[in-house]
């Protein structure tokens, strides 16, 4: 698997950005991906967006459905994708550290 | 080639971004003749095989000229469907939902023309490029997935037995000799996407072993209990494991609950599944969408398993004949496939279509398989 080096980390990803591993997971992280994804800049939303997805995952071992994302965080589907242009999967879940979506998607 | 820009800025993704305008309006594409009569066509009929007239209210008629496609295309080839269209139909073409082509003209006399340039294009290996039919009784085109092409769950390839089929039955695509419409799908895992599931004859990849699984990545790539919840027989549980002496969370698979569906694997990328001697072909039969006669049907398993035999397909090729040629002599006029091997009993259809009975058919997926069992005398020995 490819790795990229950033702000003094290396981390290990796979061919479409996610990471290797929740546990490499760290603030850098979330820097090298809003790179990636086009985002200006960091707000508070942002990181809630992020601290209830990790908080779920550690929960309960999966990402949470976006109505669920929606109401804990209370942003609509909307907001989200204006704070992640990419989506709640592939912007949000990518920035968390959480396991690539799979499925049908 | 050197990167040339479409004038997206990656620095800004989001400047000049147009999003949610759908697809085109389909009445922009009408030709003259559709577009003057719609909603005021009269009746239509089968000119010969492949060739259909609709006649308006106004006296108009359009003549349309469907031919085969085989789905998966180059832009070389869609550029010569477009070159056929320009010169012949004014620019103007569809697909249908089966994925053949139509070309339509507003003139009887333009209708021959089309066809003989249709039939005298070939490629450089001899196939017919644009083989005109597909129309009436007949078997049209194959509606099938991605395959080997493109797919990560396969269990067989889609156009690679599509191809090898329709050579079989070609001769079906231009005639209307069937009782009724035939309809063949494949799907090359039983996510099923397209129609398999509803067609009068189906073919179907399947797995017959249990997922490998990755312990040293699962917990790292997978959603564990999406993995646990994709299985329809509960064969997959949450585990701990020991590997390189650590201790990984992990699941565990009860290989005698497991019937290989490959739900887990599409949801978890440490779960494959596909085996080269295990993978195959499951026949199904007697599917329906329309509500003609009788209601809609689901098809049915009547081949357990056929062996993947890239490039041609033989066994599999052999039995779709043995079926399609057994109902083509047996069914009455206007008979789908299914309506016919429920009408003389599915154990005449096994003794018409040659096919061996195996317990692998009898349903046992729940309390539903019940009802699928004979709780009569009613039956022919």
């Amino acid at each position: 698997m490819p790795s990229v080096d950033f702000m003094g980390k290396t981390f290990t990803v796979d061919e479409d950005g996610f990471i290797d591993s929740y546990d490499n997971w760290c603030e850098e992280w979330v820097q090298w991906v809003k790179q990636q994804e086009g985002i200006d800049e960091l707000t508070e939303e942002h990181t809630k967006v992020i601290q209830v997805l990790q908080e779920y995952y550690e929960k309960n071992g999966i990402a949470p459905m976006v109505r669920v994302l929606s109401k804990v965080t209370g942003f609509k589907l909307k907001h989200i994708y204006e704070l992640f242009p990419s989506g709640p999967g592939k912007g949000a879940c990518k920035m968390a550290g959480l396991p690539k979506p799979t499925g049908c998607v | 080639m050197a990167f040339i820009s479409s004038g997206y800025d990656p620095k800004e993704p989001m400047k000049n971004r147009i999003s949610d305008i759908g697809p085109r309006k389909y009445d922009d594409f009408y030709p003259p003749v559709i577009a003057a009569n719609k909603g005021k066509w009269l009746y239509h009929e089968y000119l010969q095989p492949g060739v259909l007239v609709h006649v308006a209210e106004s006296g108009d008629k359009v003549f349309t000229v469907r031919c085969g496609g085989a789905r998966l295309m180059s832009t070389i080839h869609i550029r010569e469907i477009c070159e056929i269209a320009d010169k012949h139909c004014g620019g103007h073409l569809r697909f249908t939902t089966r994925n053949n082509i139509e070309f339509m003209v507003d003139e009887e006399s333009k209708v021959q023309p089309l066809i003989k340039d249709l039939e005298s294009r070939k490629f450089a290996g001899g196939s017919f490029k644009f083989p005109v039919g597909g129309t009436g009784a007949g078997i049209t085109n194959i509606v099938h997935t991605q395959g080997w092409i493109h797919c990560h769950t396969p269990a067989t390839d889609a156009s690679g037995p599509v191809k090898a089929v329709m050579d079989e039955l070609f001769d079906d695509f231009k005639d209307h000799r069937m009782p009724a419409h035939l309809r063949v799908s494949l799907a090359c895992c039983l996510n099923m996407c397209g129609a398999v599931h509803c067609s009068d004859i189906a073919i179907l990849g399947y797995h017959r072993k249990p997922p490998m699984l990755d312990h040293e990545y699962l917990d790292k790539m997978c959603e564990i209990p999406l993995a646990i919840a994709a299985c329809p027989t509960a064969a997959i549980k949450p585990s701990k494991v020991e590997v390189g002496g650590q201790k990984l969370n992990s699941v565990s698979v009860k290989n005698e609950r497991c019937m290989f569906c490959g739900n887990c694997y599409t949801m978890c990328p440490a779960m494959p599944l596909a085996d080269k001697e295990g993978d195959g072909i499951v026949i199904m039969a007697g599917g329906k969408v329309s509500n003609r006669i009788s209601a809609p049907k689901f098809s049915k398993v009547v081949v357990a398993f056929l062996p993947n035999e890239a490039p041609r397909w033989e066994s599999t090729c052999k039995c779709i004949k043995q079926i399609v040629e057994a109902y083509a002599a047996d069914a009455r006029k206007y008979e789908r496939l299914g309506e016919w091997a429920e009408r003389i009993g599915w154990e005449r259809f096994f003794e018409k279509c040659e096919l061996e009975f195996t317990h692998h058919l009898i349903d046992d997926f729940r309390d539903p398989a019940y009802f699928t069992w004979r709780q009569t005398t009613q039956f022919k020995f």
